[in-house]
């Protein structure tokens, strides 16, 4: 589904992803850990097409497509989802309304008939049910008055209502107190799929309690160090970054 | 130097020197008429030396122009709307007469009820103010009556007026003690100079909404004067675009106490056009509450004027005053201006006030575009969500 091949890229003027590499296949989900940095932001934000975050040399193929040549509406469209660290607030904007508008226009690109008002409603009110979240957060304007763990679970929720092929979580577990971490990683688990790939940017292990890795990497300095199974986590729980330097 | 204010009465047409008023106008208003005539002649033409105009091409006020087709004229959709056509010719009703609202042309009201405007900023720079009186074409009172408290019910005044020479609209509202209601202005005229006094009477809350969306070489000049009696509650909403120059000032004067004054304003500029949007708030009594919120976009080579200012004078402890300017820039070449004043002579007062000018915010549009939205519709959200947060009623 992905291979990154030998990236180098540039956040601003300073060089941050330094020769990384990393194959995601469909269905899998894999943990990316690593001292504050090291570039696994930085990773996600060029994967979705953040300006800014620009590829010196290497490769990213998604899907059989040179990912990085897609603009950010046309890589979402593909099936890419980035879950933001720090959501963004749109006042005035309501959640059902963004998302039917994002919907659609994914719809479109797709070359797929757009979804009526009653069908996407229908829609919205059996995925929050089964995130287990609040229908309030629809009419709420996006992001806005949103508590942090109310940004994070708006973020799992429009990654349901958009069922992507590649969903990015950066740091999706930050800011979270024990109850919402639940929900978010419950989130995460119904979403699961043979087709569905998730790559999991994270500081802590807890959040891998929740949700089981195939693989967990650790990125530093701008490429993966070393990879493992959930037991590296535990590993990196226990000791820290410093042994690997060793 | 500029030359005087008496020139200007040119640019109502031939003949128009004291003749503007239809016939069968009393001699008080005649009078008040030639007594503008005679204080123009020591009054400049508006220029850019003028504070309140400097942001604005004042040649414009006087250049040749054709008039313009004037869009369709909106219908009364239900029950709750009155509407009510002003123009050169008078008013037109298309709609029934409520029994609590009475409307009159100006020229039929009595002596007794006329308020004189008088701007309290810059007053040697107001010559709009004086010729609109020198040379009054029309214009309403409008009374609303106590027992009217149906704030859903929309009263609208639509200005029309096609034609190359400037048209001056006198109105004044008198609003009764806790009547509730909302009035509706539409611009859709040509060259409009509009002068307005407010009375809002003890208890009244009034929802007003003002709408000019003007043609490429329209311009329209207006000077409000309002007065909110105790507990008086006002929500003001205006929104704006286009038309080769718009200028705006508003004046709210607190006439008692526990009021409060909410103004919202949504300004946008394209091409060359020149919007000013000035709004001086008088804190002159104890206790009231003014709420002062502008989102202006320019774009192209177009600029737009913002500023909000509030006076609280010696005595009017416990004012509140909000002021909150944010501008957006779509285009190198647009300009915007954006000034928040607040002059302080109390001392009890809470008051803050902020001003922001920028592009679309990059991390925003880039999270719409993540969740698949392109970017020209991104940037749509972006502006609307803008806009939202001046939308006060």
């Amino acid at each position: 589904m992905l291979k990154i091949d030998q990236v180098v890229a540039n956040a601003g003027d300073k060089e941050i992803l330094k020769g990384l590499n990393l194959t995601v296949k469909p269905g899998e989900v894999h943990a990316i850990m690593g001292p504050n940095g090291a570039g696994k932001s930085t990773l996600g934000n060029l994967l979705a097409g953040m300006p800014h975050v620009e590829l010196t040399s290497g490769s990213v193929e998604y899907m059989g497509k040179n990912l990085l040549e897609l603009e950010p509406e046309e890589r979402a469209a593909e099936g890419v989802f980035l879950a933001f660290q720090y959501p963004v607030e749109i006042p005035g904007v309501n959640n059902m309304y963004f998302l039917r508008t994002a919907l659609n226009s994914q719809r479109k690109y797709r070359g797929e008939e757009p979804m009526d008002s009653a069908q996407f409603l229908r829609m919205v009110k059996q995925k929050i049910k089964d995130l287990n979240m609040r229908d309030d957060l629809l009419k709420r304007p996006v992001n806005v008055g949103f508590s942090g763990g109310e940004k994070k679970r708006n973020e799992v929720f429009q990654m349901g209502v958009l069922e992507p092929k590649l969903a990015i979580l950066d740091e999706t577990d930050s800011g979270l107190d024990i109850d919402a971490l639940k929900i978010v990683a419950d989130g995460v688990n119904q979403l699961r799929s043979p087709d569905r790939s998730f790559i999991i940017i994270t500081h802590y292990q807890r959040l891998l309690d929740h949700i089981q890795p195939d693989y967990v990497h650790v990125l530093a300095d701008g490429k993966i160090v070393k990879s493992g199974d959930k037991g590296l986590a535990l590993e990196l729980e226990e000791q820290g970054y410093g042994w690997l330097n060793e | 130097m500029a030359g005087s204010m008496s020139e200007a009465m040119t640019w109502l047409g031939p003949a128009e020197s004291g003749q503007s008023l239809p016939a069968g106008a009393p001699q008080w208003l005649r009078d008040k008429q030639q007594a503008a005539i005679q204080q123009l002649s020591s009054m400049s033409v508006p220029h850019r030396k003028m504070e309140i105009w400097r942001y604005a091409d004042v040649n414009r006020l006087q250049a040749q122009m054709t008039a313009e087709n004037a869009p369709e004229l909106p219908t009364p959709n239900a029950v709750d709307h009155t509407v009510i056509v002003v123009s050169q010719q008078g008013i037109q009703w298309h709609s029934d007469q409520p029994d609590w609202l009475t409307v009159e042309p100006i020229s039929q009201m009595a002596a007794a009820d006329w308020q004189d405007v008088q701007p309290q900023a810059h007053p040697s720079e107001q010559g709009m103010v004086v010729l609109n009186q020198a040379g009054l074409h029309g214009g309403v009172f409008l009374v609303v009556a106590a027992e009217q408290t149906n704030p859903a019910h929309v009263v609208e005044l639509i200005y029309v007026h096609e034609g190359e020479h400037w048209l001056n609209l006198r109105n004044q509202f008198k609003l009764a003690s806790n009547c509730q209601v909302t009035i509706k202005e539409t611009h859709v005229g040509d060259r409009i100079n509009l002068v307005s006094h407010w009375a809002v009477g003890p208890g009244a809350q009034v929802k007003r909404e003002v709408t000019s969306r003007l043609q490429p070489e329209a311009m329209l000049v207006q000077f409000d004067h309002m007065e909110l009696a105790d507990g008086a509650d006002v929500r003001a909403m205006h929104q704006r675009s286009n038309g080769a120059l718009q200028h705006h000032q508003r004046q709210v004067q607190f006439a008692g106490v526990g009021a409060k004054y909410v103004s919202g304003s949504i300004n946008k500029s394209i091409l060359n056009n020149n919007i000013c949007d000035i709004v001086n708030v008088i804190h002159n009594q104890k206790n009231n509450r003014s709420e002062v919120t502008h989102r202006s976009i320019a774009k192209d080579q177009s600029q737009i004027f913002n500023n909000a200012r509030a006076l609280v004078a010696v005595g009017a402890d416990q004012s509140e005053i909000e002021q909150d300017l944010k501008n957006i820039l779509l285009s190198a070449d647009a300009k915007i201006f954006s000034k928040p004043e607040l002059e302080v002579y109390a001392d009890e007062v809470v008051a803050a006030h902020g001003s922001t000018i920028g592009a679309l915010d990059e991390q925003s549009l880039f999270y719409l575009q993540s969740r698949g939205i392109e970017l020209t519709q991104a940037r749509e959200i972006m502006i609307e969500s803008f806009e939202q947060e001046a939308q006060v009623c």
